[in-house]
Formats: structure tokens, C-alpha cells, sequence
């Protein structure tokens, strides 16, 4: 079944300047790596303050923009498109550090 | 081993990469400070070849015409360990990206990589890229003339050709100095043929305007037979025509291809020789002196002629059944007796295609320094090179490659897929490519089996500008997105083998991840059951059609 991508629900997310991580704005106004800390945007307009506020304070986040997510009973957030939910949990496989590892 | 025999950087090379370096170390350190903002810091770390992508950021390290030296190579692996997760993923562009490079690092990476004359320029940009060339050169046994002399005359002409830093669009040529062309130059911007005419005279066949992408365009012949020493004003009077007429309106049809497309190749031809007549006998030609002086940079290695029979090898070929499909599918014949070209598998079973960890790459550089004259090369195909290997060390090399699990016997065959970073990594992707390859890696992972399957090439996109080749792959799979599902549309009959270049045709409605391994497998079956003998996947393919496959496909999904 198709998704909704362009859900309600936002949260705003970034790439961290000195390092390119995944980032998420929080309600205290920083940065932070955890999906489960962002502030959630309920509605348009809401949303669209949401990222005017984080691109205030991207001095340290590039390129601040919304990702629609979903919200379980216990308010669980997770991204709708594949690509956010890439983005937010890392790569799908395992990453050959495994076999770094295995031949260091 | 000494890497005296490679061309080495002059001092004009050294002074502007440490310029550079310096430059970029002042952009970072502006960047960090807030000095700067990511608009007007963008263009100047893509310059440098440093590329935001999904997770990270990825610096994409220029390796020219694929060749490097075990030191080199080592210094790679150093790099990945210091500053990024101790390993690199080598491209079908024959670079090397690292993907977890951290900003404040970067120009310490590039100043570790200055240390052994490499760097990221040209890795981006609309310039032209770094040249790529058959991955046996100064090898093949097929080879008219070594293409890395004219990719390294090419790559001096280009680097920060003022005209050419601000092209319509990215531009990539490619070289080969062999009838079995390996770099596949008809699907390049330029292709450069070397070959032999009826004169004995050696020259260019120029092809333009091929390339995949958007639109997979396969290049045509721009002029059938071009001496060597007007290769520079050729290729300048090539690129002032597409820098004059090739379309800055549209990011889609800004490629030269679609000028190529758009006017016809005769008319580009007719505005070509009108530009090269007034330029071709300027300071452009090629003096015989500057040839020979960056010839003898390539010369061979001093090989001498060894035994081609070896019985130790003969006896292990008939003891170890995987070394015997080893012999078969990972060695190429080399222009001195008693030796041969390894290619080193990057695929093991399961495994991300091209990817090598630190320890990996300096178990190589070692390798390539024991048995190979410190020389490596990367292909195309993902893989890497040992270009001179004499027979009677092939047990020692097979054990020491295996001890690195890069053994797999597998090249050219349905497992020596050729993947791009897709979604996992790439910014630009709509649906992944390295999981799919590891299933079907996995799924196929029988070395028998894939012996008996033979030749066929598998390449996989994760978007539509085909990094991973898909439109020529024997097999290829690109990588779409409906309505947040990724989907992945197979076609058939692709090829880059000279004179049979093809772009392959699209089978039906795209499948679903879970269902590519059946689908693939679907491919197979209908092969081995119509093939005749002698017949690869694509040659059955050519002869009964589609629609044979369709249907086994669309039965099974
Ligand atoms: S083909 Fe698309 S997804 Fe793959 S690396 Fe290239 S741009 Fe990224």
C-alpha cells in the first residue's frame, strides 16, 4: 500500500556540519543525533515555524528541511519514506567494518 | 618495491595541489567558524572533491587512468583508518570514495594523499573528469600502445584548462589502447581508440557523444583515424564546439551526448574540423619529444621471459578445484612470456561489491609489491589489478589473496556484480543497489554453478543516472521509487564490448526487492535451458528474443 509521504506530522532534520551526521532539531533548540528527541510539528503551519526556526540555528547543521514521520501509541516517531528512514537508523547492511575486523 | 617506472608528479603538480590544500584548509576553517555559508561553501568543497552525502560526508579520491603503486595504495588504506572507518569503496569511475570523512579532516586526508601525489581534483564539477583507461594497461597481450601515456597527456592538458572549467556539463573520456576495448569508450562523452591503419600508422578512432544516464546514448564516430600528435587540438576544438552549442538551459540535456543527438554527428564533425583546422598547428601539437618523455614515465617493468608450464601450478590446478576455476576466470593472458594478469575479485559471496578495508588494500599493496612490481590497477568492474604476475607465483598469490578473502573465482561471471552506492549512501538515489547485490551474490555464491552459468554481467543503479552502469549490463537492474516503494526494472541485452555496445531493453513492469533473486533466477533458467553450445547469457539472449524470458520472469514474480 502506498504511504502517505507528505504526512502531518514533521519533525526537521539536517546533515551536522563538522561531520555530515543525521541530525534532528529538538524542543531545547539543538542539534541532536536521536530521532526520539525531535519536536514533532502537527501541522502545516506549525511545521513550516518549526524549520524557520531550525534554520535560525543551523550555524552547525547544513541545510535544515522537513521529514514527515508517523507516531505509534507510545508515541514512537519514525520516518515514511524509505529514504528518511535510511537516513535516521544508518545503512541496511553490514558495512565491510565487519570484515575490517575480521582481517585487521 | 620502488615505483620508479610510474609517472611522477612534476613540481608544477606538487606546488598547485599544496596551493590547494592550504586554500581548502582556510575554506574549512571559515566554514566551521560560520565565515562562510553552505552556499558559498558548497562549490568549494565539491572542487575538492568532498561530496555530502546521505550519513556523511564522502571524499571521492581521484586514482588517474586506474593505476596506482602498492605505496599508494597503502597510503589509501592509512587514510581510511585515520579519518574514515577503515575502509573505501572503489567506483566504476576507478576512484576511490571514503564515506565517513569528517570535515575538520578533510584537509588533512588530502595533505596525507598529497604525500603520495594523489588528490580529489577533478572528482567533480563541470570539467573534464578524471580520464579513465583499460585497467590492463601496459599489460594486455591485445595492447597497440599503453592508453595511460595519452591519459596522462590528456589529464595535463585538462587539469584547470581555464576554457574548460565551466563546461555545459560533467565530461568524461576514456582510452583504450586495445581492440578488446575495457574501458568501454562508446559510452564516454569522448572515447579514444588506439588501433593500427593499413599504413601501420598508429592514431585515434575519436567517438563521441555516448553516455548512460537519463538518456543511454552510444557514441558515434567522430573522425575514423586521428594522428596521435593532434589528439590535444582535436580534443580542444571538440570541446570549444560543445562548449559553444551544448545546452546550459536544461541540467538533462546539457551533455554533449544530446548535442551529438540533437545536431547529428555530421554536422558536430563539420564544426569540430573547422575549429581543429585553425588550432590543429598551434603549440596543441604534440611534440615527439613531450610523447616520448611521458612514454618512458610508462615504460614497461623490466620483465624477462619465464617458464609458462609450472608443474607446482599444474598440480594445484588439479588438486583445488576453486583454484583451478580461479585460473580460469581471474587470469588474462600478459604480453611476457611466463606471466599473467590477476584481477583481483572485490566480490567475495555476499559481500558489497568494491568495497576493501584498510587491511585489505595494504594486503595488496603487499601482494602487488612480492609479485606484481608494486603495481595495481582498478578496473571498472570494481575490482582491482595485479598487471604482472609470473605464472610460477600464482599458488603464492591465490593463498595470500584468499588469506584476504579477495579469491573469489569469480570475475566476469554472475557475481562480479557491479553495484553504485545507491540509498544506503547516495543522496541522489531512489532505491538501494548494494543489499540487492549481496542477495544475489549470495544466492549464486556456488562457484560451479556460476562456472557453468558462465560470462554474464549483472549491474545494478540505485537511480537514473546509472553509476552502476545498468543499461549495459547483460542484466541490469535499476533501482526506482513508487510512492516510497523501491521497485527495480530489469533489462536485458546490454553490452560495452567493442563493436556489440548495446543499451538493454526493458523486460516489463519493475519487481519488488524480495522478488530480483527470482527474477534473476527466472533469467538464468531460460538461458541454460535454450542456450547452445558456446552461447553466454547475452549471445541466447540476442538469438531467441525477450519475450522467452519475460514470461519465466513474470510466472515466477
Ligand atoms: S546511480 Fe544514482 S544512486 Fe547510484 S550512485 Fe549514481 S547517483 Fe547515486
Amino acid at each position: 500500500m502506498a504511504k502517505n509521504l507528505s504526512g502531518d506530522l514533521q519533525v526537521v532534520s539536517a546533515n551536522r556540519l563538522v561531520d555530515g551526521a543525521v541530525v534532528f532539531f529538538d524542543e531545547a533548540g539543538y542539534w541532536t543525533e536521536r530521532l526520539e528527541r525531535a519536536v514533532v510539528a502537527r501541522n502545516r503551519s506549525d511545521a513550516e515555524a518549526l524549520l524557520e526556526h531550525a534554520r535560525r540555528r543551523s550555524f552547525d547543521a547544513v541545510d535544515p528541511f522537513l521529514v514527515a514521520v508517523s507516531e505509534d501509541e507510545e508515541g514512537r516517531i519514525e520516518p515514511l519514506s524509505l529514504r528518511e528512514k535510511i537516513r535516521a537508523s544508518g545503512l541496511t547492511f553490514a558495512a565491510i567494518a565487519a570484515e575490517a575486523v575480521r582481517y585487521a | 618495491m620502488p615505483d620508479t617506472h610510474f609517472y611522477r608528479y612534476d613540481d608544477f603538480d606538487r606546488a598547485l595541489i599544496a596551493e590547494r590544500i592550504d586554500q581548502f584548509r582556510d575554506q574549512v576553517h571559515r566554514r566551521l567558524a560560520g565565515e562562510l555559508t553552505e552556499e558559498q561553501f558548497k562549490p568549494l568543497r565539491l572542487t575538492n572533491g568532498l561530496y555530502l552525502q546521505l550519513h556523511a560526508y564522502m571524499l571521492r579520491i581521484a586514482i588517474p587512468y586506474g593505476t596506482l603503486s602498492a605505496r599508494q595504495l597503502r597510503k589509501l588504506a592509512d587514510i581510511s583508518r585515520k579519518f574514515d572507518r577503515g575502509y573505501g569503496h572503489f567506483t566504476t569511475r576507478q576512484n576511490l570514495q571514503l564515506n565517513w570523512i569528517r570535515l575538520e579532516d578533510a584537509p588533512d586526508a588530502l595533505a596525507a594523499l598529497a604525500e603520495v601525489d594523489m588528490h580529489a581534483i577533478q572528482t567533480s564539477g563541470n570539467l573534464i573528469r578524471n580520464v579513465t583507461a583499460d585497467h590492463f594497461a601496459g599489460a594486455a597481450v591485445d595492447e597497440i600502445e599503453d592508453p595511460r601515456i595519452w591519459c596522462e597527456i590528456v589529464r595535463q592538458w585538462s587539469t584547470l584548462h581555464p576554457e574548460f572549467s565551466f563546461l555545459p556539463r560533467k565530461f568524461k573520456i576514456a582510452i583504450t589502447g586495445s581492440p578488446n576495448d575495457r574501458a568501454a569508450v562508446r559510452v564516454h562523452d569522448v572515447g579514444l581508440r588506439l588501433w593500427r591503419n593499413d599504413q601501420d600508422e598508429v592514431g585515434f578512432e575519436v567517438i563521441v557523444g555516448g553516455g548512460l544516464g537519463r538518456t543511454p546514448l552510444i557514441g558515434k564516430t567522430l573522425r575514423d583515424f586521428l594522428p596521435r600528435d593532434e589528439l590535444l587540438a582535436y580534443l580542444e576544438a571538440t570541446l570549444r564546439v560543445y562548449n559553444r552549442y551544448g545546452r546550459r538551459d536544461n541540467l538533462y540535456k546539457a551533455r554533449i551526448k544530446i548535442l551529438v543527438h540533437e545536431l547529428g554527428v555530421e554536422k558536430v564533425r563539420e564544426e569540430v574540423e573547422a575549429e581543429f583546422a585553425a588550432i590543429k598547428d598551434s603549440a596543441l601539437r604534440l611534440a615527439p619529444e613531450t610523447i616520448e618523455a611521458i612514454a618512458r614515465q610508462f615504460a614497461p617493468p623490466p620483465l624477462r621471459a619465464k617458464r609458462t608450464r609450472v608443474p607446482e601450478v599444474e598440480a594445484l590446478r588439479l588438486e583445488d578445484r576453486d583454484f583451478a576455476l580461479w585460473l580460469k576466470s581471474n587470469i588474462a593472458p600478459h604480453r611476457v612470456p611466463g606471466h599473467v594478469i590477476v584481477t583481483v575479485s572485490l566480490k567475495p559471496a555476499g559481500a558489497p561489491p568494491g568495497d576493501a578495508s584498510a587491511a585489505q588494500m595494504e594486503g595488496v599493496a603487499d601482494i602487488a609489491d612480492a609479485y606484481s612490481q608494486g603495481e595495481v590497477r582498478v578496473s571498472h568492474e570494481q575490482n582491482l589489478v595485479l598487471p604482472h604476475v609470473a605464472i610460477e607465483d600464482l599458488p603464492a598469490v591465490y593463498r595470500a589473496l584468499q588469506r584476504l578473502g579477495f579469491a573469489e573465482a569469480n570475475v566476469g561471471k554472475i557475481t562480479d556484480i557491479i553495484a553504485c552506492p545507491g540509498l544506503d549512501y547516495c543522496a541522489l538515489a531512489n532505491a538501494r543497489s548494494i543489499p540487492v547485490a549481496q542477495r544475489i551474490s549470495a544466492h549464486f555464491a556456488d562457484l560451479a554453478r556460476q562456472h557453468d552459468i558462465g560470462d554474464l554481467k549483472i549491474k545494478i543503479s540505485g537511480c537514473i543516472n546509472a553509476c552502476g552502469h545498468h543499461h549495459v549490463g547483460h542484466i541490469g537492474i535499476l533501482g526506482v521509487d513508487r510512492n516510497g516503494v523501491e521497485l527495480y526494472q530489469i533489462t536485458l541485452g546490454g553490452d560495452v564490448d567493442f563493436g556489440r555496445t548495446a543499451i538493454g531493453t526493458i523486460i516489463g513492469p519493475a519487481v519488488t526487492a524480495d522478488r530480483v533473486v527470482e527474477a534473476i533466477d527466472a533469467l538464468v533458467a531460460t538461458y541454460l535451458e535454450s542456450r547452445r553450445d558456446g552461447e553466454r547469457f547475452v549471445d541466447t539472449y540476442r538469438r531467441i528474443g525477450a519475450q522467452p524470458f519475460k514470461d519465466r520472469v513474470y510466472a515466477a514474480v
